[in-house]
């Protein structure tokens, strides 16, 4: 029953084109009713990884499985797919846009027609169907764009930063949507680089830089794993205690406190005293949990130093 | 197949729901008409007559001239000039001019001037004041010996321009003054015309069965033909390329890629595209047959329709197979041009080859009408690229022997399927690739890898 609840699994896969590896040797699982980060940096290989998911290149190497079968076109109906750069007809009436995607995700004309207005008049845009895509704003042509992504009702949705470009109502708004997804059991797999969004938003992430997977995991764990040592101070004195690297392995300077990592072996009582020793006065001293944003910028400076190392 | 059957409704829509369809659609039968039409209509404008003063000591040629502008005269000369044009079928441009003018000559009006048997000096100098005057268009001084190798007659005009009028005018002279001739020898004009008369030259074509056949609208009717195929291919092979460029500019190729397989898109396209164009020449010939039917009905033009070659419900059947087959082979081009470019202008500049075959193809065609069994003639109607606009004209002028039809039909089909498997590879990467136009190696490439 485990092989059921696995939406998507990647096996081994990697990607080039030419000299350039795109992809290497990426493995991950997406469980089915999770919200699932995909981050990266730009150039990282994330909409490479999507379009070999959605069906539109072949892995070089390795496997992918949807639904718990190899993919194949006819899976392609149940994968709702929003590409970071998309686009619609210029000079063709909304509805005919969204019938006609309806229809190549093989929706029937009647339920399609059914879906469309539903959609329409959730996204506020009902009086707009029989008007042509230069006629609307970016914003309603955005959302005219994620209807056509969830037309067919898809038990899969994979959002290529969704959010670049929307206002901010309307990314509550989508935000809203696609909580409810959610709640309907099904599976959604977005790319970001706004960590802020993804932190709110998901149960699993990825990171991944430079063609390979960096960190994964549910957010709690990795944010555990790394964030378990991490101390937010606001304290005088005990200066020479905070620069002794036996102790803290690395310190973050914010406007009025300090993010200190404690080396391993050290907890977070003996800092305390320390400090409290040395006559430092503290007048904040709290275990916190990395943000997502830090884990991100870290493990990328990371990979990037250990590049330069090599 | 359902998908695929989505793209074609998809696209057959966008072409036939565009208003440029509709113009395009009518508007080609209506400026046809136009160009048939307009004119001999221009032509048939009558000016006033002209106001002629004729100087004739003799007496004797005045009567005459007076008779060959007669209007029963003037209209049996139309009649034979319209005949002429119609047996004659590549005429010079101003024999051709020449000839739909005089059937719709001007009249004359003679004014009397009493000459009293002799010429005065003072004659000229009259006349002259008549014509500054405006009492007068045209004068004309007879001499006074016409049978003298000096005889001259003096033709002046205030209308000069008016080639129409000098010529009509010239010929009825001409006419009166050797019957003038004539009847000073004693030769009765009867003789004369028995003597003179033009043989009679029966030009008409014979085809592989041995049958006779008119040959008079066989060389218009074939660059209809051939004229239409090309445009509707260079319009038709262009919209596919505007289409797919479309759908690569605005991604939305990654959408569709991610709902359909690329070579479903693709020929879904082409055969939406190629529906669309079909149904266009469909309308174009319905109402080619509506409009010859209608001439037909009317007495007077029925020698030009009747001159026309017999096109029959075959060969309606052969033209609409060989426009699918050039479609499809210049479709494919265009479409693999598409992917490979990033705008439509960068597309029109990439365009120009396959115009171009398209072009000698036409220009091919002309060849193939003047000697529809030329060994010439077999080979273009053959070759792919050049087969789908000769093999109609070929068809129309005299047809070929099935196998021919049969071989054409097959290279090109052969043709098409090799064309639409490099379009197939180029498509599939090409519409994916953005930023920068594709080199000839780039695509090399992915021909070899997909």
């Amino acid at each position: 029953m485990a092989e059921h609840n696995v939406t998507l699994r990647v096996r081994e896969v990697s990607k080039r084109f030419g000299d350039f590896s795109a992809v290497e040797d990426l493995n991950f699982e997406v469980r089915a009713g999770r919200v699932f980060g995909f981050l990266g940096p730009n150039g990282a290989g994330k909409t490479t990884t999507i379009r070999m998911i959605v069906g539109i290149t072949v892995p070089d190497e390795g496997s992918i499985e949807l639904f718990g079968e190899k993919i194949s076109p006819a899976l392609q109906d149940r994968i709702g797919y929003l590409p970071e750069e998309r686009g619609l007809y210029k000079k063709m009436k909304i509805a005919d846009q969204l019938r006609y995607f309806a229809a190549l995700k093989g929706v029937s004309s009647t339920d399609a027609e059914k879906k469309m207005d539903f959609w329409l008049d959730r996204m506020n845009l009902g009086e707009w169907k029989k008007k042509k895509t230069t006629d609307l704003s970016k914003g309603m042509q955005q959302k005219v764009q994620f209807i056509s992504t969830v037309l067919h009702d898809p038990d899969l949705l994979i959002l290529d930063e969704p959010f670049s470009g929307l206002d901010p109502l309307n990314v509550e708004f989508l935000m809203d949507v696609i909580s409810e997804f959610k709640t309907n059991d099904k599976t959604i797999i977005f790319s970001t680089h706004l960590m802020e969004t993804a932190e709110k938003l998901c149960n699993d992430i990825l990171l991944i830089n430079k063609s390979r997977k960096v960190v994964g995991g549910s957010l709690r764990e990795v944010k555990e794993s790394y964030g378990r040592n991490l101390i937010a101070l606001r304290v005088s004195g005990g200066e020479q205690i905070l620069a002794d690297p036996s102790i803290i392995s690395k310190r973050t300077e914010h406007a009025d406190e300090i993010i200190v990592h404690l080396t391993n072996g050290t907890s977070a009582q003996s800092l305390l005293k320390q400090l409290v020793d040395n006559g430092a006065i503290v007048s904040k001293f709290e275990k916190v949990e990395a943000s997502l944003n830090d884990i991100f910028i870290d493990k990328i400076r990371g990979s990037h130093e250990s590049d330069e190392l090599r | 197949m359902r998908k695929f059957l989505a793209v074609v409704k998809h696209e057959y829509k966008k072409v036939v729901l565009k208003w440029s369809f509709l113009i395009g659609t009518l508007l080609l039968p209506f400026l046809a008409a136009c160009f048939a039409v307009v004119p001999a209509l221009i032509f048939s404008l009558k000016g006033e007559p002209t106001r002629i003063v004729v100087a004739d000591p003799t007496g004797k040629i005045e009567p005459r001239l007076k008779a060959n502008l007669s209007a029963e005269r003037m209209d049996a000369r139309a009649r034979k000039a319209a005949q002429k044009s119609l047996e004659d079928i590549t005429p010079t441009q101003e024999e051709q001019m020449k000839r739909s003018t005089e059937q719709f000559a001007q009249g004359f009006h003679f004014i009397d001037y009493p000459t009293g048997g002799a010429l005065t000096s003072g004659v000229r100098t009259e006349l002259n004041a008549m014509l500054v005057n405006g009492e007068a268009d045209a004068y004309l001084i007879v001499p006074e010996d016409i049978n003298s190798e000096h005889a001259s007659f003096e033709f002046r005009s205030r209308k000069a321009g008016d080639f129409v009028v000098n010529d009509a005018f010239k010929e009825a002279l001409n006419d009166a003054v050797r019957s003038q001739r004539l009847a000073d020898a004693n030769i009765s004009e009867a003789r004369l015309e028995e003597l003179s008369r033009e043989v009679d030259f029966d030009a008409k074509g014979i085809d592989e069965r041995g049958e006779e056949r008119d040959s008079g609208g066989t060389f218009i009717a074939s660059f209809i033909i051939g004229l239409m195929i090309y445009i509707t291919l260079a319009i038709y092979g262009q919209a596919i390329m505007g289409a797919v460029v479309e759908e690569k500019e605005t991604r939305i190729a990654e959408i569709l890629f991610s709902s359909a397989r690329p070579f479903e898109l693709m020929m879904g396209k082409l055969v939406g595209v190629g529906l669309a164009g079909l149904t266009q020449l469909g309308i174009w010939v319905g109402s080619a047959a509506v409009i010859v039917s209608v001439i037909a009905l009317q007495t007077d033009l029925s020698a030009i329709v009747g001159s026309l070659p017999a096109i029959t419900p075959l060969m309606i059947l052969y033209f609409l197979i060989f426009f699918l087959l050039g479609f499809f082979i210049y479709a494919s081009i265009f479409a693999l041009i598409g992917s490979m470019v990033t705008t439509v202008q960068e597309g029109g500049q990439f365009a120009f080859p396959p115009i171009m075959l398209m072009l000698i193809g036409f220009y091919f065609s002309f060849a193939v009408v003047r000697d529809p069994n030329s060994s010439l003639s077999f080979w273009v109607s053959i070759a792919p690229f050049f087969a789908p606009i000769t093999m109609p004209v070929r068809i129309l002028s005299e047809t070929p022997p099935f196998w021919q039809i049969g071989l054409s039909f097959l290279v090109n089909a052969v043709a098409i399927a090799g064309l639409i498997w490099l379009a197939a590879r180029v498509y599939r990467i090409g519409m994916l690739m953005y930023g920068k136009r594709a080199t000839i190696p780039e695509v090399w490439k992915w021909i070899r890898q997909a």
